[in-house]
């Protein structure tokens, strides 16, 4: 009987959990990573378009807001550990909408309490940095029209500690001390786009340092990881011939806490696997 | 946040309630915008007290919202704080970590300045309630004084104020924590003019530490450092009193397991 772990997968829309899941899948069949099949996963349905149009080499279509579906895939590594990852996958918008709406959907709030690891996906790229009096400063308030203002978006920042706040708050953890579990792990998807060569860690720590607080100060050991799904930039029209030749196996790769780089994208779970017990 | 929340975060342990005494547009809430930019950026505090949550994220958003620079706009003075009939001031709520692993929970209450005037003038004006709530439950107090408006044209008007709302305020305090916080630092007050508003604090029997903070560099000094040095002065409070013991019990809401004292 093994283990049933299942992964809360956070990540806004266009953040690449889709890719991510595809790939992820696409390893597993070939078995060409760390973790290996220990059976037959469930349903693929979720997974077939985004399977399809990869080993086109081309990139898929954006997932539909409304859509939500579990997948479930038994596996076990190489100490002979074995779980079933219960992989989900759904349209992005569903996550922004938890905090603008500051509504939690029953759904959602059995997916949380079910979890036992949260994988947060941070597309850094399309995060706003605002310049602010601090970062640009002013000369002066050059008689400031003070338009009201009744509307306003809070910055990437703090919707992405709002959102970790609702998940803390509904999954009943309280913060009196750092917490062990749910364990969590970072990804910093689309690192290819990124051009850098620093740690995920310090990067994360220098494009949102108020976030990067907030994490360590509340989990005992978060991990932060850069994942490039993809291992470069697909056109969802145009299909690319090195992936059409050589298969969707043999991209992408994840940057490891320590800055090594490695291809086998399970590397994130199997670090999570490891350390359950 | 309002005061019936309050229950929610003074469930954990007491928090720490910063009380910020100014007269209108002195500054105040562009004070915590400010505090609340350089938290953002991850400048404000040191390593020993990270930031570890905020029930009022969004709160702080719209404070620091007219700090930052929008497409077509540059950054202007947040809008003044309305007065209501409230019966206590809006509330900000941050919390740090500690090194020990401890928390530590500050609430900064932002009123509009009406309150502080009418009660500086009539200690119990009735539109001047928030300001009593203040008053009795701030920790910590920061006096503001406006450099602005002590320079300014009405510059006879505003020390007088000062005077009074600092004889209140001074009183009130009763030994807690007391800062006076210059605001707009940047400009040029004369020294005569410090020197009374020194003595209206009564520097001049005990000394009341003092801050200088602007939003606006000055002479090569980051504007950040006026701030960071206010802050850590006030995450230095001390509650004196009672340990809660740590518990056992697995409800995940701090505000079964502790009554509020």
């Amino acid at each position: 009987m093994s283990a049933q772990h299942s992964i809360l997968l956070v990540g806004e829309s266009n953040v690449g959990k889709t890719h991510y899941g595809a790939q992820f899948l696409k390893r597993l069949m070939v078995e060409a990573c760390a973790l290996k099949r220990n059976g037959a996963a469930t349903n693929l349905e979720a997974f077939t378009t985004a399977l399809g149009c990869l080993a086109d080499g081309k990139a898929t279509n954006h997932t539909p807001v409304s859509t939500y579906v579990e997948s479930i895939w038994p596996i076990k590594d190489d100490a002979g550990r074995t779980a079933e990852l219960v992989w989900p996958d759904y349209g992005g918008e569903q996550v922004r909408n938890l905090v603008t709406q500051r509504r939690i959907p029953a759904p959602w709030r059995e997916r949380v309490l079910e979890a036992t690891d949260w994988v947060v996906l941070l597309r850094l790229h399309s995060l706003r940095a605002e310049d602010d009096l601090f970062s640009r400063p002013l000369q002066s308030f050059a008689n400031a029209e003070t338009k009201e203002i009744t509307e306003f978006q809070p910055s990437d920042q703090a919707r992405t500690i709002e959102l970790l706040q609702m998940l803390l708050y509904l999954a009943q953890f309280n913060l009196d001390r750092k917490l062990r579990k749910p364990r969590l792990t970072v990804l910093l998807s689309c690192w290819d786009e990124l051009e850098t060569s620093e740690l995920p860690e310090n990067l994360l720590a220098a494009t949102l340092p108020m976030f990067w607080a907030f994490i360590r100060s509340n989990w005992e050991s978060p991990t932060v990881m850069g994942l490039s799904a993809l291992g470069k930039a697909l056109s969802m029209t145009e299909s690319d011939p090195d992936y059409a030749i050589r298969g969707p196996e043999e991209f992408g790769y994840v940057i490891l806490p320590h800055g090594k780089k490695d291809n086998d994208i399970t590397l994130p779970i199997q670090w999570l696997m490891s350390t359950w017990a | 946040m309002g005061e019936s929340d309050l229950n929610f975060v003074s469930g954990r342990s007491k928090p720490i309630t910063v009380g910020i005494v100014g007269p209108e547009s002195s500054g105040k809430t562009t004070v915590l915008g400010a505090l609340y930019l350089l938290l953002g950026r991850g400048n404000l505090t040191p390593d020993e007290s990270q930031f570890s949550n905020s029930y009022t994220l969004a709160g702080w958003e719209a404070v620091a919202n007219c700090l930052r620079w929008k497409p077509g706009q540059a950054p202007h003075f947040p809008p003044h704080t309305p007065s209501r009939a409230a019966r206590a001031p809006g509330m900000l709520h941050l919390a740090f970590r500690r090194n020990d692993g401890s928390l530590r929970d500050l609430l900064f209450a932002d009123a509009p300045g009406e309150w502080f005037q009418k009660w500086a003038v009539n200690q119990n004006a009735a539109d001047a309630e928030g300001a009593r709530w203040i008053a009795r439950h701030a920790d910590v107090t920061l006096l503001i004084a406006d450099r602005q408006a002590l320079a300014g044209p009405k510059m006879g008007t505003a020390r007088n104020e000062f005077q009074l709302l600092a004889q209140r305020a001074v009183t009130e305090a009763q030994g807690r924590r007391l800062a006076l916080v210059w605001t707009k630092g940047d400009v040029e007050v004369a020294p005569a003019m410090e020197a009374q508003i020194r003595k209206a604090v009564g520097s001049v029997d005990f000394s009341v530490p003092e801050f200088t903070v602007s939003v606006f560099k000055r002479d090569e000094v980051d504007a950040a450092l006026g701030f960071q040095k206010l802050f850590s002065w006030i995450l230095e409070t001390k509650r004196p009193g009672v340990q809660l013991p740590t518990s056992e019990v697995a409800g995940h809401d701090p505000l079964f397991r502790f009554g509020r004292r």
